[in-house]
């Protein structure tokens, strides 16, 4: 599975997430369960990680198929910077935004699928980083740091 | 649109049956619960969305029976090998049996999605009732007791006060298996996207190994009996029409009524997966034993393989990678003694393959195959008149049913129905393809000796022109071979007008039956299906098209 961009397949289950946890808060805040204002939360999350998923980014190899409507997203989510262009920063991000939908039953399972979609991008920056290792032979100042903490705890 | 309707009724009417199953299981599910007696009370507490979270569930669990059906490769083979003398129109669903599987499944999500926020309000509703303190008729049925000694005969899961929904979803085995479940469908459909199973078809095929757990879990879904109702006996004492009213003064000695006793409803998902999910073992199976048989490479030999032409096998190479099938059709014909496939580099597994044959010193990495199975292309001979259409390449199931051809010829077998077959090949360039380029040759050649020029009509187009070659074709337009591809036949350059093609075909076989095979990409499907819609005459005694396409 070598050539795998793992990135693709996070982008598809982050989507998915996303709409999952707009569902997940609609049905807390309509029905309001207890502690629904979680719901509230689910509902601004997963309308933003759909905002920034929605582009599909480019593959590294072979031609990538653009969503429907893609082009003008893109012009939005350029806007955040460099949230948006770094994979690490993605999957951190995924990972902190998940943390509060747990809290209610409704969006739990938004929670678990974007925290999914986290590990996935974190799996594709470590494929990458191991294959930036082989080819040049010599490890960035971060991954350098990354391993030290690693081997600290 | 009347030609449309000819070609699909059978799809339209299958689908019309499957949904209108699935509407009026939903219908007859949900009008039990919200009306039967046994569910009074526990409508009580959770009002209409126990009958949803009910009819969902039995749709759920009539979609996951049908599901793992369209999958069991073998058990389609042997039914369109059995149904011989079925109409071509049945036999043809056959080849749509991805497509099915697919709205199984976005039934399976639909469903699920309703069942999930059903029973979402469900524990909301009973975690509010085991709060309440009002003396509600909701919240002495939620006081009811777990304890064992006195039957069991409580209606909520939510025990204590104290008890939080989720504690209680994590819990129970409805609840875990639950979310098990629907994480494995939730992975399995956002692996299962073209754009991930056309660029990593890995990926996709791992995952959906998860369908295990998803099976596994429905299975004992149901085992812990949360849906509860009355007993049968509690409901003759105290019948919930009369008693629920004077629900105060059940613990009152001089009472009629008693205090209710409810029991679980018992599991039923097995009772519905347990065919299918021994079929598909079987079919597991099946592949497996068949993947074990020795295959000896350089010229594919297998004790007891027979095949038709353009059916297709599966090969895995275990030095590859132990899990991996892919599907590649079958280029040999069924009267040669050996079978053979050509392979493109289009990913890993096939370049890790091409290199591996490569090794000039380490010994040939064993193969296993499974099949062969069957697809549109079997029922090439069943047409008087056929037109193959290959675009690059998806040429090679046509070259399996040229090279039978050319041995019906041979063996001058006249029970063949077809009597001519256009065949057109789309491709850039004609370099990855010279094996095939040979084999026109000596079609070319054995038609010329047989006296039957006019039976096979072939036309060449190259999408991947540019002037030079152009230029070069016109200096040598009086040659008698053509100077690409050494054939008689001259290449044409660019695409096929296919409005000229067809009219063609129609008006010199005005009275047939004309089968259109194509193995190539779906726009090309698209422009073919509506010609065979435009020329098919709307008498049925008239020229006719039908339309297949090959799909993995």
């Amino acid at each position: 599975m070598g050539q795998i961009e793992w990135a693709m397949w996070a982008n598809e289950q982050a989507l998915a997430s996303g709409l999952i946890l707009i569902t997940g808060g609609i049905v807390a805040t309509a029905g309001r369960f207890t502690q629904w204002y979680f719901g509230a939360y689910s509902i601004v999350a997963g309308v933003f990680v759909c905002l920034l998923e929605y582009p599909r980014g480019k593959r590294k190899k072979g031609s990538t198929m653009e969503r429907w409507g893609q082009k003008y997203m893109t012009a939005v989510v350029k806007l955040f910077g460099p949230f948006t262009r770094n994979y690490y920063v993605r999957a951190v991000l995924h990972l902190l935004l998940s943390v509060p939908a747990g809290f209610l039953l409704a969006t739990i399972l938004g929670t678990a699928c974007l925290a999914i979609a986290s590990g996935i991008y974190l799996l594709f920056c470590f494929s990458e980083w191991n294959v930036s290792v082989l080819e040049s032979g010599r490890i960035t100042h971060v991954q350098f740091l990354f391993l030290f903490m690693t081997y600290m705890m | 649109m009347g030609n449309w309707v000819v070609n699909h009724w059978f799809s339209v009417l299958f689908l019309v049956v499957w949904l209108g199953l699935n509407v009026f299981l939903f219908v007859d599910a949900f009008l039990k619960y919200e009306k039967a007696d046994k569910y009074y009370y526990t409508r009580k507490i959770l009002g209409s969305t126990l009958a949803c979270a009910r009819a969902s569930a039995l749709c759920l669990n009539f979609n996951s029976t049908l599901i793992l059906l369209p999958v069991c490769r073998n058990l389609l083979s042997f039914l369109r090998g059995t149904c011989s003398f079925c109409s071509r129109t049945l036999r043809k669903q056959l080849d749509h049996n991805l497509t099915f599987h697919k709205l199984v499944a976005y039934m399976i999500c639909l469903h699920t999605a309703i069942h999930i926020i059903a029973h979402l309000f469900n524990f909301d509703c009973y975690s509010r009732s085991r709060q309440a303190t009002d003396g509600s008729l909701a919240s002495i049925l939620s006081s009811l007791s777990h304890d064992e000694k006195k039957g069991g005969s409580w209606l909520n899961p939510i025990q204590s006060r104290n008890t939080t929904v989720e504690y209680v979803t994590f819990t129970s085995i409805a609840g875990l298996t639950g979310v098990i479940m629907t994480i494995a469908l939730i992975l399995m459909v956002t692996s299962a996207t073209e754009f991930i199973r056309r660029s990593y078809f890995e990926v996709f095929w791992y995952t959906h190994h998860l369908f295990i757990f998803y099976i596994l879990g429905l299975g004992i879904h149901g085992i812990g009996g949360i849906v509860r109702g009355q007993t049968e006996e509690s409901m003759n004492e105290s019948h919930p029409r009369k008693c629920a009213e004077s629900f105060e003064m059940w613990d009152d000695r001089d009472s009629h009524c008693r205090r209710p006793k409810f029991e679980g409803h018992p599991p039923e998902s097995w009772k519905w997966i347990l065919a299918p999910v021994i079929l598909y073992i079987c079919e597991r199976i099946l592949r497996f034993y068949r993947s074990q048989q020795k295959v000896v490479i350089t010229k594919m030999n297998k004790r007891g393989f027979s095949m038709e032409v353009g059916q297709y096998i599966f090969v895995n190479c275990p030095s590859i990678s132990l899990l991996e099938w892919h599907p590649f059709t079958l280029t040999s014909a069924p009267e040669e003694d050996f079978f053979s496939i050509h392979i493109r580099a289009a990913g890993d597994w096939t370049e890790n393959l091409i290199r591996a044959f490569e090794q000039q010193y380490s010994p040939i990495p064993r193969i296993e195959v499974d099949g062969p199975f069957g697809t549109a292309s079997e029922d090439v001979f069943q047409y008087e008149v056929a037109v193959l259409v290959g675009a690059g390449i998806g040429v090679t199931p046509f070259a399996s049913i040229l090279k039978s051809i050319w041995y019906k010829f041979q063996c001058a077998d006249h029970n063949l129905k077809t009597k001519k077959i256009y065949f057109y090949w789309i491709c850039r360039e004609t370099g990855a393809f010279s094996w095939f380029n040979n084999l026109l040759t000596s079609l070319e050649q054995e038609m010329e000796e047989l006296g039957k020029v006019g039976f096979l009509n072939y036309r060449l187009f190259l999408t991947g022109w540019d002037s030079n070659i152009v230029g070069h074709a016109a200096l040598n337009f009086d040659k008698a071979t053509d100077i690409v591809t050494g054939l008689k036949q001259k290449t044409s350059f660019g695409r096929p007008m296919w409005d000229n093609e067809f009219s063609t075909i129609a008006t010199s076989h005005p009275k047939s039956v004309v089968g259109v095979f194509l193995c190539g990409p779906r726009t090309l499907a698209k422009s073919l299906r509506k010609c065979c819609h435009r020329y098919s005459s709307l008498d049925p005694r008239k020229v006719q098209f039908y339309f297949n396409k090959e799909n993995f």
